[in-house]
């Protein structure tokens, strides 16, 4: 079983200090194929981000991984010593675009001050002037300006410190990049190079493959090749692009593309629909399909069983209205 | 370019400074005569008690007014306390006359600094590595050492001072009560005397630095668990940079703010022993200033504060300089870039 990067029925649960547990990632299966985008949204609280962090191995307490594992290369992460996980995976299998990028970096250490701590950190035998010229050659390929290396983080702007970070996490070649959020911080220039970039890394094969989390659908509509809605912690429908937008099954999914601005032909017609009610409680979450009490489409068995997955082509759908 | 730059910023902050000084200075002169009692009569009343006859008592009491330059108008005084200090004639002590206030602030201020000094660099640097080590570990250790912590720096340290001298000196006389060397020895640079000299300033010390390194480890502390929660902290942990990398960043930045602490307690280190040398009878400024200002000796009040004054201000002027050299955040604030 070789696979890139997969979580295999993955819990991931917030203990508080009350002992209540918030289930943030309850039951979760997802692989990440080569060469791909993968889209991960969802509303703010679903999980998303509580799934980037344990699947980058960046997760830390009170957050725990209760059950499931994930795995690479056949082996499980989860289990692996933390030792070996810190030298041999982070930053050389999987790397991370975090959340907060704009403070990601030390303000006080210049850029090339980091590559090198870094590369040296991996490559021991690696000198320093070997270092600098490797992040430089990069940042050339890449078309950035050679000048962010010699700049402290607070001298760059905020999408010129995004796209720095973006080649110091890739600087390593990871096969997989798990972007939280690279962009919601940036206007929309910003963000098209942003994007820009990140598909570049892409196409030049210097990374395989992307997982993209993300409350903006119109962004995944541009960037993504497959897409997984997360609600209340759950998967509800994972498919390709084309399927989630433009023909979503789920009544979740559906009412997310709905209350969306899409300038496509056939949905621009569509009047724009909130979805009723606010998402559930993470710490008391309803018996039965996660969405029921939401759901315009709700049948007596929504309320009383989670619906298992349904498997229609690349699609699965977790609806007790597809069985 | 970029040095011209820098040099203006460093007249800029010489200027208010300056302007600083001149303020101080002028309070130097106006606070002490604020002190209700005139300093003669408090001579003359201690003649008085000798027996000395009333009309001699009179001519005594003009003589010394005239002598400390009190019978002269306010402003008149002031002009001369500041055409003298300019000189650098700091006047003649009330109290010790005719002691030069000059001579009796500098035998006074080896004994405070070896005191000080000591305390705020020991304390200083104990403390801010407990302090990290309490934010790294977390857990009991940190739970003992931040509660102890945080007891000892609230005691005021002069009832740690009564504390130790009753414990170590009186109850359990292992200590001498006071004083910086043993009556009937005097100031040399024998080998006996620095150890008479160190065993005087066992109790001292140790009352100073307790406190001193709870108040250090209380800063670092909080400055390390805010930035173990920073995004870079998780940033270079995902890329796999090992613990001990990250932490090197993380007490850099820590750091910071320590070390205008570090320089403020230089700054404040003459006046700052002030109760502790009072109750060791130790003859460091602290118990120079608290007698003057008992008699109230306005010349040497004023010679104690102003060796406070300039203490202060030259060590916020060095922060002030040297901080731009550890932020770049804040050197580029320095030369206008921002």
């Amino acid at each position: 079983m070789k696979n890139l990067l997969k979580a295999q029925d993955l819990r991931a649960y917030y203990r508080l200090v009350d002992g209540t547990e918030i289930k943030a990632v309850d039951g979760v299966t997802l692989e990440l194929r080569p060469n791909e985008v993968l889209g991960i949204a969802g509303e703010s609280g679903c999980g998303k981000s509580t799934l980037a962090a344990v699947m980058s191995l960046t997760h830390n307490p009170p957050l725990r991984v209760v059950d499931g594992h994930v795995a690479a290369n056949g082996s499980n992460l989860l289990t692996m010593p933390p030792e070996q996980v810190r030298r041999e995976i982070k930053g050389r299998h999987i790397s991370v675009v975090p959340q907060g990028a704009m403070n990601a970096l030390n303000p006080t250490q210049r850029v090339r001050n980091f590559a090198i701590d870094m590369l040296q950190e991996h490559f021991p035998e690696m000198t320093k002037a070997q270092a600098i010229d490797l992040a430089r050659a990069r940042i050339e390929e890449l078309s950035l300006p050679v000048r962010v290396l010699d700049s402290y983080p607070h001298e760059l702007s905020g999408g010129m410190k995004q796209r720095t970070i973006i080649v110091l996490s890739t600087l390593l070649d990871p096969k997989v990049l798990i972007a939280d959020e690279p962009t919601s911080a940036l206007d929309v220039t910003s963000q098209k190079i942003v994007i820009k970039l990140l598909l570049a890394l892409l196409g030049e094969g210097i990374i395989t493959s992307i997982a993209f989390i993300t409350h903006e659908l119109p962004l995944l509509r541009q960037v993504a090749d497959r897409i997984a809605i997360m609600y209340a912690g759950k998967l509800v429908e994972v498919g390709s692009m084309d399927e989630i937008i433009f023909s979503p099954e789920h009544p979740y999914t559906r009412a997310l593309m709905g209350s969306m601005l899409v300038p496509e032909k056939h949905i621009r017609e569509q009047r724009i629909e909130a979805i009723p009610g606010v998402p559930p409680d993470l710490k008391d979450l309803p018996i039965g399909c996660r969405f029921h009490p939401r759901c315009q489409k709700r049948l007596p068995v929504c309320s009383q069983e989670e619906p298992p997955a349904k498997i229609v082509g690349d699609r699965t759908t977790w609806c007790w209205l597809m069985q | 370019m970029l040095k011209s730059k820098f040099t203006r910023y460093v007249f800029q902050k010489l200027g208010w400074y300056l302007l600083a000084f001149l303020i101080a200075v002028s309070l130097n002169f106006i606070l002490p005569r604020l002190i209700p009692g005139n300093p003669v009569n408090v001579m003359i009343n201690q003649l008085a008690v000798g027996g000395v006859q009333s009309d001699a008592l009179a001519r005594i009491y003009e003589n010394y007014m005239r002598e400390f330059g009190l019978d002269q108008p306010m402003h008149i005084q002031f002009i001369s306390y500041f055409r003298n200090l300019f000189r650098g004639d700091l006047g003649t002590s009330f109290m010790l006359y005719p002691g030069k206030v000059s001579d009796l602030i500098k035998e006074a201020l080896p004994w405070t600094i070896a005191l000080q000094i000591p305390t705020i660099l020991v304390g200083w640097i104990l403390g801010n590595i407990l302090g990290a080590v309490c934010a790294y570990k977390g857990g009991r250790f940190d739970a003992v050492v931040f509660t102890s912590a945080l007891a000892v720096s609230n005691v005021p340290y002069y009832c740690l001072a009564i504390i130790l001298l009753y414990g170590l000196a009186v109850h359990n006389p292992i200590f001498p009560v006071g004083g910086g060397y043993s009556f009937g020895n005097f100031p040399d640079l024998s080998f006996s005397f620095f150890l008479d000299a160190l065993h005087h300033y066992t109790l001292p010390f140790l009352s100073m630095i307790v406190v001193a390194i709870g108040g250090q480890a209380i800063g670092m502390r909080e400055m390390a668990l805010y930035e173990l929660t920073t995004d870079y902290v998780h940033y270079s942990k995902a890329m796999g940079l090992r613990d001990k990398k990250v932490v090197g960043y993380v007490f850099r930045n820590a750091m910071l703010p320590q070390i205008t602490g570090l320089a403020i307690s230089f700054g404040t280190m003459m006046g700052g022993a002030l109760v502790t040398e009072s109750v060791f009878s130790y003859p460091g400024i602290g118990s120079l200033l608290f007698t003057a200002i008992r008699q109230t000796d306005y010349p040497l009040i004023q010679g104690c504060t102003l060796i406070i004054t300039i203490a202060v201000l030259l060590a916020n002027f060095l922060v002030d300089i040297a901080y731009g050299f550890i932020d770049p955040r804040i050197r580029a604030a320095q030369l206008g870039e921002r």
